[in-house]
C-alpha cells in the first residue's frame, strides 16, 4: 500500500508540476452593491479540470460568491435564501453588528428558508468576507465553495490616492486549495488540498497595469497558512489589516497570512517591463512544524502536494498602465486611535488545551480552550457592554492556530515570541497563534448587547473549530431593565392574506426580537431577526395554505405562535 | 480511514486505470424489489407493467439540481435507443420536497412537458425507492437486469463522464452497461461514483416499536 501510494504520488507530483505551465485567466468575482443584497445558497458545479465538472456549492451559483460592496453608514439588508440540501449559516466575518444578525452557529438557516438579517455598517473601509459557520459543518460547507468578499468603502479611504478600480488595479484574491478524485469530485483526505485555487481558478494568471496595484488577499483555506511574497523577493507594502487601513504603508518582503486573515497590499509594477511577469508566491518551504502546511508528508491525514514547499499562487503579466494610474506610494494613510493596555478594565486568559498529535493512523484528539469543548448551550464568557478588555491567548501546545473573535476589531499588544509584526499593527479580528506563544490583544465591546444570541471566539482552521476549539460570549447591558414580564401579544392581519401580512402589537412599545414563519408541512419560510414590520411581510410567493408565525418578544424573549391563512 | 481508501483508489486510477476497475465491484448481485410510483400523467408505473423488458435504465434525478438539468436530452436519447431493445428508461425523483418546492409533483409535471420527456418521470414521495436502490445523487443511474425472474443491479453510478460537455464524453457508463448485457457480456464498469446533488433522506418518524 505504502509503495503504491509513493509511486502514484510521484506521478501526481509530475502531473502537478506540468500543469503549472498552462495558466487560466483569474476569475474576478461578480459584484453586488446597494443596500439590499439577495444571496442564494445553491448547489452548483465548476469546470476545474478537463473532463467532468466538480460539484460544489456557491452563493448565487458561483463557487466563490459575489463581492458585496457596502458603504459605511448605510443600513444593509440581506435576503439569504438557502436552496442547499443542508442547514447552514452565513457569518459576516469581521463586521460589528448585533449578535442575532451575526450568522454564527446559532443563526441557522434551514433548507428552503429565507433569513433576513440587517445592520448599520459601522466598520471602516476594509476587506471582510462572509462564509458558513454551522458548528461541525463549517469545514464541509466552506470546502464546497460557500463564501465571498465584503468590501467596505468610506469617505476617508475614498479621499486617499489608492488604487480602487475593482478587477483592474484593485483585486480580491481568495486563497484556497482542494484535492480531486478520478471523477474530478472534491475529496477531503486532509485539511490541505493538493491544488491551489485563487478565486476558484487553478493555475491563475492575470494582467495587471504597470503601476501600483492593490491586492486584497484573504486566506479562506480550511487549514493552510501562507507565507506570502513575490518570486523576485521585491518589497511590497501592507496598507490594511482585517479591520481597516494602517496609519502608513508598511514595507515588507513576506507576510504570514493564516486562515481567516485578510491583508491589503500595494505592489509597484511601475518598474516592470510591459510583457514581463512576476509571481505572487507561497514561501512555505522550511516553515517550522506548527505552521499549518509545514507538514512534510504529501499523503495521509495531513498530507498535501503543497505541503512544506514554495509554490506559485498567481502569475502576474505586466501590461500597459491605465489612465489615472497610481504611480506613487502614499506616505500616510489614516489616523487610527488604538486602544492600549491602560484602557482595559477587564483582563482574561485563554489556553489552548488537549489535542494530541496526529499519529500515522490519522488526526489526533481535538483541541479545546481551557479543557472545555465547544457546546452550543454553554456561554463561556459574559462581557459587559462598552467595556474595554484585554485577552491573552496562550498556545503551549503541539500546533499553531488562527485565533478569531466575532463582533470586534482588536489591537494586538504583544507576542511572547518577539515583537508584534509590523504588518499586523492595525485593527485585527484574526491572528496567527504559534506554538509556545501567548498573544495579547485589547478591544472594546460596544453597541450591541444581547442576552440570548452569543458571539464566537475560535480557531479559524475549520477542522479545529468543528472539533471544538471554540467558545462563546454574550455582551450584556447591565443597565438594561426589563419593563414587562408578560410576552407581548399580537394579531396578524389581513387574515386570510394575499400579498402581505401585517403584525399588530398589543403594546405599541413592544419590540420584536424574532419572527419565524413555517408552513403546514414544517418548511421554514422566513427567519426574521428584529424585523421591521411597518411595511408588512411579503407572502406573495407563498403557496395557498395555513402558516404559523412564531413571534419572540425582545424583552421577555418569550414566544407566541399564531396561525394565518394565505389565499 | 475512509479518506485513505479514496486517496489510494484515486492515485491508482491515475497510475493504472485498469487496476482500479477491480476496486469498484460491490454493487453486483444486489436485488431490487418492484415498486409502484406515480408518473407525471398521474398513472402509477411498476416494473411488472413491462412484461417484455429485459432490463431497465433507472435514473434518479430531480428538477432543481443544476447537474441533473444537464441530462434530459441524453435521457431522451437513451430511452429512444434502448426501449425498442427491451430496456426502457424510468426517471425517478426522490428528493426532499419539503426542502425543494421545485421538485414537487406539479413542478415535475411541468418539467416533463417542457423537456418533452419520452420516458416516465416518477414521483418517489416517500423516498422509499431511492432507499431501496441506495441512490446517492441526482442524477444517479442504475442498470437493472432480469435474472431468474428477479431484478439485479448490473450498473450503478454516473450516466457518463462529462455532465456539461456532452460532446466531450469519453465513457457512456450506463449505455455501455446496457450494450454489454444485450450482447450477453460482462458489464465492463459496474460501478462509478454518481455525481450531482446529494439526495437527502428525511428522517423517518420513530416506529411504534421504538417507542
Amino acid at each position: 500500500m505504502l509503495l503504491r501510494n509513493l509511486f502514484a504520488g510521484a506521478i501526481l507530483l509530475l502531473l502537478s508540476f506540468n500543469s503549472y505551465g498552462q495558466y487560466n485567466t483569474l476569475h474576478i468575482p461578480d459584484t453586488l452593491s446597494g443596500t439590499t443584497f439577495n444571496l442564494n445558497i445553491r448547489d452548483t458545479f465548476v469546470q476545474f479540470r478537463p473532463g467532468n465538472q466538480t460539484i460544489t456549492a456557491g452563493i448565487n451559483g458561483a463557487f466563490w460568491g459575489p463581492t458585496l460592496f457596502l458603504n459605511k453608514g448605510d443600513s444593509v439588508y440581506m435576503n439569504v435564501h438557502n436552496f442547499h440540501n443542508d442547514t447552514t449559516t452565513l457569518h459576516w466575518h469581521g463586521m460589528h453588528l448585533p449578535a442575532v444578525m451575526d450568522g454564527g452557529p446559532h443563526q441557522t438557516i434551514p433548507p428552503g428558508t429565507i433569513w433576513q438579517p440587517y445592520w448599520k455598517v459601522t466598520n471602516n473601509a476594509a476587506t471582510f468576507w462572509y462564509h458558513p459557520h454551522l458548528h461541525m459543518k463549517t469545514e464541509e460547507q466552506l470546502a464546497a465553495g460557500l463564501g465571498g468578499f465584503i468590501i467596505i468603502r468610506d469617505a476617508v479611504e475614498a479621499a486617499l490616492p489608492l488604487p480602487r478600480t475593482y478587477g483592474v488595479d484593485d483585486l480580491p484574491l481568495v486563497l484556497t486549495s482542494r484535492s480531486f478524485d478520478a471523477s474530478n469530485a472534491f475529496i477531503h483526505v486532509s485539511p490541505y488540498g493538493d491544488y491551489m485555487l485563487v478565486n476558484g481558478t487553478m493555475n491563475p494568471q492575470v494582467s495587471l497595469p504597470k503601476q501600483y496595484v492593490r491586492l486584497r488577499i484573504l486566506n479562506a483555506e480550511l487549514e493552510r497558512g501562507y507565507n506570502l511574497g513575490f518570486s523576485d523577493n521585491r518589497t511590497f507594502y501592507v496598507i490594511g489589516n482585517d479591520g481597516g487601513l494602517l496609519d502608513a504603508p508598511v514595507p515588507v518582503t513576506r507576510v504570514k497570512l493564516l486562515v481567516g486573515e485578510r491583508v491589503e497590499i500595494l505592489v509597484n509594477l511601475g518598474s516592470d517591463a510591459i510583457g514581463s511577469g512576476v509571481d505572487l508566491e507561497a514561501f512555505n518551504a522550511g516553515m517550522p512544524f506548527g505552521f499549518p502546511g509545514s507538514e512534510p508528508s504529501t499523503t495521509g491525514a495531513f498530507g498535501s502536494l503543497l505541503n512544506n514547499i514554495n509554490f506559485p499562487i498567481l502569475h502576474i503579466n505586466v501590461a500597459a498602465a491605465t489612465a489615472g494610474a497610481i504611480t506613487a506610494l502614499p506616505a500616510v494613510l489614516v489616523t487610527n486611535t488604538y486602544l492600549t493596555a491602560a484602557d482595559a478594565t477587564v483582563t482574561r486568559t485563554l489556553n489552548v488545551t488537549d489535542g494530541t498529535p496526529g499519529g500515522p493512523g490519522g488526526p489526533g484528539t481535538p483541541f479545546y480552550f481551557d479543557h472545555t469543548p465547544f457546546a452550543l448551550a454553554t456561554i463561556n464568557k459574559t462581557v459587559d457592554l462598552n467595556t474595554v478588555e484585554m485577552w491573552s491567548v496562550t498556545n503551549n501546545n503541539v500546533f499553531g492556530h488562527s485565533f478569531h473573535i466575532h463582533d470586534i476589531q482588536f489591537k494586538i499588544l504583544s507576542r511572547s515570541s518577539g515583537p508584534v509584526n509590523s504588518y499586523e499593527s492595525g485593527w485585527k479580528d484574526t491572528y496567527y497563534l504559534g506554538v509556545n506563544e501567548t498573544v495579547t490583544f485589547v478591544a472594546k465591546f460596544s453597541d450591541y448587547a444581547d442576552d440570548i444570541h452569543p458571539f464566537m471566539y475560535h480557531c479559524h482552521m475549520a477542522p479545529h473549530e468543528d472539533g471544538g476549539l471554540m467558545g462563546q460570549f454574550v455582551v450584556k447591558d447591565a443597565t438594561g431593565v426589563a419593563t414587562t414580564k408578560q410576552p407581548g401579544d399580537f394579531t396578524i392581519y389581513p387574515n386570510p392574506a394575499n400579498n402581505r401580512v401585517y403584525v399588530l402589537l398589543a403594546d405599541p412599545a413592544m419590540q420584536v426580537y424574532y419572527i419565524t414563519i413555517t408552513n403546514a408541512v414544517g418548511r421554514t419560510m422566513y427567519m426574521l431577526p428584529r424585523p421591521q414590520l411597518a411595511g408588512g411581510i411579503d407572502v406573495s410567493n407563498f403557496a395557498p395554505g395555513v402558516y404559523l408565525m412564531q413571534l419572540t418578544d425582545e424583552q421577555t424573549k418569550k414566544t407566541i405562535v399564531k396561525r394565518f391563512v394565505k389565499e | 480511514m475512509k479518506g485513505r481508501f479514496y486517496k489510494g483508489a484515486i492515485l491508482l486510477l491515475l497510475a493504472a486505470p485498469v487496476i482500479t476497475l477491480l476496486g469498484f465491484d460491490k454493487i453486483s448481485n444486489k436485488m431490487i424489489s418492484d415498486f409502484s410510483l406515480r408518473n407525471t400523467d398521474s398513472r402509477y408505473v411498476s416494473l411488472k407493467d413491462y412484461p417484455d423488458a429485459k432490463g431497465f435504465i433507472i435514473v434518479f434525478t430531480c428538477n432543481h439540481c443544476p447537474f441533473a438539468k444537464l441530462y434530459p436530452p441524453r435521457l431522451n436519447d437513451l430511452n429512444q435507443k434502448y426501449k425498442p431493445l427491451g430496456v426502457p428508461l424510468l426517471a425517478i425523483s426522490s428528493t426532499d420536497t419539503i426542502v425543494y418546492e421545485e421538485d414537487t409533483y406539479p413542478m415535475m409535471v411541468a418539467k416533463a412537458k417542457k423537456e418533452h420527456f419520452n420516458f416516465p418521470y416518477l414521483f418517489d414521495e416517500m423516498q422509499a425507492v431511492a432507499k431501496n436502490f441506495q441512490a446517492q445523487k441526482t442524477p444517479h443511474a442504475f442498470v437493472i437486469w432480469k435474472e431468474n425472474g428477479r431484478w439485479e443491479v448490473k450498473y450503478s453510478g454516473a450516466i457518463d463522464d462529462n455532465g456539461a460537455e456532452p460532446d466531450k464524453v469519453k465513457n457512456r457508463y450506463a449505455a455501455n452497461a446496457v450494450d454489454a448485457l444485450l450482447g450477453g457480456k460482462e458489464v465492463p464498469i459496474k460501478e462509478t461514483k454518481s455525481i450531482g446533488c446529494q439526495i437527502n433522506f428525511r428522517p423517518l418518524p420513530a416506529s411504534p416499536k421504538e417507542r
